[in-house]
């Protein structure tokens, strides 16, 4: 009866404190975000714009289909700083300083992400070991910049803040399919509602990687993805995997991967990417379609990689000698885990942001159960105690001796 | 003791008890030998379902790919087996008190685990997944009852003597049986497929039917344990005090405060244990990067722990006793290892020998204790009762995990069980004070419980004596005579009466 009425207890209080916890949450640093397409002359070539302003600042990031597809992110000390595209140099041979944010002496902080290649490979083992796979097993990989891009200019959401840069090969296997970027900007901390769920606040923006449709080029394929990031030669990118307890946001997930600048005398904050290590098969997120995934150590890049123009145009021609270039991969699937074909879809979502990657704690429904949970038996082992004393003293008090 | 009065002969002497011939250790029931030639036949008694229950698990892909069902169709071979049980294991209890008796309700469980097995087998050879499901289903009705069975044997046999250790033992036969099947089916599989030349499902129909043999071992040994059983009951004049009463389903309200409380234990505890074990594989992958060798290995340690540790606990608690305490022990040691898988990067094999050593001890401790709160006759229903409601709380629980992990992860989960665990500690807490304040013997340690035995004991005797030192004048046994007829007589010559003016309460 006793353990009935506690267990009530522990009930009524869950919810109590998941009420509060809803209600209580602290001021909301907030930022004026906004998502537009820039209009350029051909529609397959996109740039998206999105501005996240306060009062003393801009994040500009820029999303671009032009070449393989990149995002620029930049960060400035004015509320009022503008992109400024130049078309016609952009697509001209040299494309240096096409793409610039005025006022220039604004910018403090700068960096980008670029897409270059889609691997394939037959995981013969289920083994899921993308780095150890011999070179035999691996299909021809998908050269992003060779993709063609429909308009983006048709998905942009104003009010929803989101985009889509929807693009296929030249190949029999995108006859039906497609890869998409979905975009979406913030311009307030919050929480997606849809698996990996990631925390996210007003400094950073998301993109998922779609691949829907996508045939298989045969059975057991598992695909893989290079990126190339830049940081300032004084710094590098580092590659972080922080393993959290708490999984309560994306079930059965503990790893949050993120790449961080390492710049020593670093005097503001800086640019990041993070993601959880899954991906899914299926939009809705659930569990059983999740497709964990792995990332693999930063590689340099010295010799001349085939920028996509906006990297130049923003980054200027001798961008190689003062970025350090790095290339590191991401691919999806585990060992002994479903492959792509089960879906023929995948889902994997990422942040852009900068300042302090957001980080998850525990949810107050967990805090507030473990301390009633633990609370109550240590509190009815006293009352207990307390109870067989006293009836302990009445029982001896009450038996007179017979004479 | 009305009972007893009935079986007395009028005359002292007219029929005392026969000569006992001199027997062999081994074959005198009074005698250790021949009880542990009953613990060995009660130990593969549950063998063979033990075995059998696992089959499914250990042939998983073989069963999935010759049958061609998924998963979901999959898990419900086992579903089959559980869901009857909710209710068939209170009627077990049930049906061994009031139908069948300890032994025929023995054999004619063993017989459905029998059947069940070869209907399994033989929708396998057939490639009739229904009949596959429907074979479970029989498997089921004997499969849980039987263990009840087992249990009530056990009681019967041991009970004041070793019945900790038998329980131990018990449990570390089910693990074995269930090991030595984990390992055993996929070669056994094999060596058919060798023998018939391709896979399919009657190479599974084949291998099921040879796993169907260790059903029929603990079918003879049902029979084996039957006839000692009367055999010893002849010999010993054991008392049968599962007959002749009659049990009504109502005496569930008459359980003790007590036994509920140990039911409480015995749900909150196995569901944090059993359902995390069958969605552990993912955590230790996911939260521990261990491959799905390393992490099939560690999500069997309990079991692999428990088979060793749990006669040697029952050994233990057999001679200290203390039960209560020992259950408190192991639900905390448990609870802390569930907060260390949950909060903690700790290397989890750590948590999970924890977790082991910790199973093995309440198993010993806990399924004894309603052998001290309720009646004899009753042992078979509240044994049932509580293994119905285990199977009811594991169902259940199963199903509420499952969603718990899809929509709130492993960390919600594991603070789920504490959660759940944190209740069994409530419980035994209660049942801790309920025993002190109405003095129970639950927490004794062995020498107070054997001084209080050896003290009823001797009770018996000087009564025993006292009645035989009467003297057995003719008038006495007249006034007897009356007394049972019913005839009226004067309070001071009433037998059982007499002895009581001995002593001093009554003068």
């Amino acid at each position: 009866m006793l353990s009935m009425s506690a267990g009530l207890c522990v009930a009524v209080l869950c919810a109590l404190t998941a009420g509060l916890g809803v209600r209580g949450e602290h001021a909301e640093y907030r930022r004026r975000a906004s998502l537009e397409s820039v209009p350029g002359e051909d529609t397959s070539m996109n740039i998206l714009h999105i501005r996240a302003v306060d009062n003393s600042s801009t994040i500009h990031y820029v999303w671009s289909s032009i070449g393989a597809p990149a995002v620029l992110l930049v960060y400035t000390s004015s509320p009022s700083s503008q992109l400024n595209v130049n078309w016609t140099q952009l697509t001209s041979p040299t494309p240096y300083g096409a793409i610039t944010i005025e006022p220039a002496s604004s910018v403090l902080y700068s960096t980008a992400l670029l897409f270059t290649r889609i691997f394939e490979y037959q995981d013969v083992n289920n083994t899921a070991d993308f780095s150890g796979t011999p070179e035999k097993y691996f299909y021809p990989a998908y050269d992003l910049s060779e993709f063609s891009w429909d308009d983006a200019n048709a998905t942009v959401n104003a009010s929803s803040l989101t985009a889509n840069l929807t693009g296929r090969a030249e190949s029999h296997s995108f006859q039906n399919g497609s890869l998409t970027f979905r975009i979406s900007a913030y311009d307030g901390p919050g929480r997606d509602k849809v698996s990996p769920r990631l925390l996210h606040n007003a400094n950073c923006s998301k993109f998922e990687f779609l691949l829907s449709q996508v045939k298989p080029r045969g059975n057991n394929s598992r695909f893989a993805l290079e990126m190339v990031t830049l940081e300032k030669k004084a710094g590098r990118k580092s590659m972080q995997s922080v393993r959290s307890i708490d999984d309560e946001y994306t079930p059965t997930i503990f790893e949050v991967a993120q790449l961080v600048p390492h710049t020593p005398n670093s005097s503001h904050a800086q640019g990041y990417f993070q993601w959880k290590s899954v991906a899914y098969g299926s939009t809705s997120g659930k569990r059983e379609d999740s497709l964990p995934c792995q990332h693999y150590i930063l590689k340099s890049l010295n010799e001349s990689v085939e920028f996509p123009s906006v990297v130049h145009a923003f980054f200027g021609e001798d961008l190689l000698e003062t970025y350090n270039v790095e290339a590191f991969n991401v691919s999806f699937g585990i060992a002994d885990g479903d492959f792509y074909d089960k879906y023929n879809f995948m889902s994997w979502s990422a942040l852009i942001g900068y300042g302090t990657p957001p980080k998850d704690s525990f949810s107050i429904l967990v805090i507030s159960i473990m301390g009633v949970a633990l609370g109550l038996p240590v509190l009815l082992l006293l009352l207990g105690a307390g109870v067989v004393l006293k009836l302990k003293n009445r029982v001896y008090s009450s038996y007179e001796p017979i004479n | 003791m009305e009972e007893y009065d009935d079986r007395e002969a009028l005359l002292p002497g007219a029929s005392g008890s026969p000569e006992r011939p001199k027997m062999s250790a081994i074959s005198d029931p009074n005698r250790l030998a021949h009880r542990i030639v009953v613990l060995c036949l009660m130990c593969f008694l549950g063998f063979g379902s033990y075995f059998c229950y696992d089959n499914p698990a250990a042939l998983q892909t073989q069963v999935q790919l010759d049958m061609k069902v998924n998963t979901a169709s999959f898990m419900q071979l086992y579903a089959f087996y559980s869901w009857p049980n909710v209710i068939l294991c209170f009627f077990g209890g049930f049906l061994i008190d009031r139908v069948f008796g300890i032994r025929w309700g023995t054999i004619i469980f063993s017989l459905f685990v029998c059947v069940g097995q070869v209907i399994f087998a033989a929708g396998a050879l057939f490639n009739a997944f229904w009949l596959m499901e429907a074979g479970r289903l029989v498997f089921g009705i004997g499969g849980e009852s039987l263990a009840v069975a087992q249990n009530t044997y056990a009681v019967s046999w041991f009970k004041g003597k070793e019945l900790n250790l038998v329980f131990g033992l018990q449990l570390s036969m089910a693990r074995v049986g269930s090991t030595v099947n984990m390992n055993v089916m996929g070669l056994v599989y094999s060596r058919v497929k060798d023998l018939i030349g391709t896979t399919g499902h009657s190479t599974l129909g084949v291998t099921l039917m040879i796993g169907g043999i260790t059903c029929l071992l603990s079918l003879v040994c049902a029979f084996v344990l039957g006839y000692l059983d009367r055999r010893a009951e002849k010999i010993l004049n054991k008392e049968q005090g599962k007959t002749g009463e009659v049990i009504k389903l109502t005496d569930v309200k008459d359980f003790s405060l007590s036994l509920w409380l140990i039911f409480l234990v015995c749900v909150c505890y196995y569901v944090a244990v059993f359902p995390f074990i069958g969605l552990g594989k993912v955590f230790f992958i996911e939260k521990f990067n261990f491959s799905p060798v390393q992490a099939g290995a560690i999500n069997s340690v309990v079991y692999i722990i428990s088979a060793p540790l749990s006669p040697v606990f029952g050994f233990m608690v057999d001679r200290i006793g203390k039960n209560i305490l020992w259950v408190m022990f192991a639900v905390v040691a448990t609870l802390g290892a569930h907060i260390m898988l949950a909060f903690t990067f700790w290397n989890p094999w750590i948590a999970m020998s924890l977790l082991g050593v910790s199973y093995s001890l309440l198993a010993c401790a806990l399924w004894p204790m309603v052998a001290f709160v309720v009646p004899e006759h009753q042992l078979g229903t509240a044994y049932g009762f509580m293994q119905s409601i285990q199977n009811l709380g594991l169902a259940i629980i199963a199903i509420v995990s499952g969603i718990i992990l899809d929509t709130s992860g492993y960390l919600f989960l594991e603070v789920f069980f504490s959660a759940c665990l944190c209740l069994a500690i409530i419980a035994v807490v209660m049942l801790y004070f309920v025993n002190l304040i109405r003095g129970g013997d639950l927490n004794l340690s062995s020498w107070e419980r054997a001084r209080l035995q050896k003290e009823a004991e001797h009770e018996a005797q000087r009564e025993r004596m006292r009645r035989d030192s009467i003297i057995w004048t003719a008038f006495a046994v007249r006034v007897r005579y009356l007394s049972r007829l019913g005839a009226q007589i004067p309070k001071h010559f009433i037998s059982h009466q007499l002895s009581l003016s001995h002593r001093s309460v009554l003068k």
